[in-house]
């Protein structure tokens, strides 16, 4: 809670207005963040589908539903946040871009593993066909990240995580930083909870 | 470029409700899981 109100506060009080933007730009501060927090829970979702098959323990399934489930809540607010900043900025809510569409695929295909997960019934099997629908999701995420640069695009190329120095003044930078680490620590906190949910579900609720 | 501060509002308000529903969902569904868990279970019973 803390380092989400350090956030805020660097958000609204810190970070200068943008020059051409103004500050609707200061969705920066959300939509990026947001972003790079389902791409470290997809990752989650990958690892642990692959440690369900090696080792088919149940536990590895519980921290890939968790996380599955926190990061389509991440790309929704990633989605829905980016319209929002779409509109004063390029004039639509949205467009077909690749970027975009990229995106608006990878929301889909987790909300396909949830139902997944929702619909079958017995354990084991649900723990399987979700460790490798996991898998093969997670591999839309470079697409996602690099769509920007491998086809034209309305949306900007990634402003960090590229291979060229970051072209952003140290201030967005240091307030970028705060807000990305309150959302890992948020993402931390709810996937621990959700995992522990789901361990009692799986006690109470045997097969 | 102007502030557009109503947009700016709009997507953190969005973000506060998206997310506080989630954490206070997974509350409720700990908390009726841990009074389940503590109740006796029918097979169990004298």
């Amino acid at each position: 809670v803390a380092a989400l109100l350090a956030g805020l506060g660097m958000t609204f009080g810190i970070a200068p207005r943008e020059v051409t933007q103004g500050n609707v730009q200061r969705i920066f501060y959300l939509h990026v963040p947001s972003v790079l927090t389902a791409y470290l829970a997809f990752s989650i979702v990958f690892v642990t589908s692959l440690g369900y098959l090696v080792t088919r323990n149940l536990a590895w399934d519980r921290w890939a539903g968790g996380a599955a489930e926190i990061g389509t809540i991440f790309t929704a607010l990633t989605v829905i946040s980016g319209a929002i900043w779409g509109k004063p900025t390029w004039g639509t809510w949205w467009t077909w871009d690749a970027r975009l569409t990229s995106t608006a695929i990878l929301f889909t295909t987790y909300l396909g593993y949830l139902l997944l997960r929702a619909v079958v019934e017995e354990r084991e099997r649900r723990a399987r066909l979700a460790a490798v629908l996991g898998i093969i999701a997670a591999l839309n995420m470079p697409i996602v990240h690099f769509s920007v640069l491998w086809w034209r695009a309305l949306h900007q190329p990634p402003t960090l995580l590229t291979p060229a120095p970051a072209a952003v003044s140290g201030v967005i930078t240091l307030v970028f930083a705060v807000n990305f680490v309150a959302f890992a620590l948020l993402f931390v906190y709810l996937l621990a909870k959700r995992v522990r949910i789901s361990r009692l579900a799986d006690e109470l609720l045997p097969g | 470029m102007k502030d557009n501060w109503g947009f700016v509002f709009a997507a953190y308000g969005f973000a506060v409700i998206v997310l506080g529903g989630y954490w206070r969902r997974l509350m409720r569904l700990e908390r009726e899981l841990q009074k389940a868990s503590r109740r006796p279970r029918s097979g169990r019973r004298p």
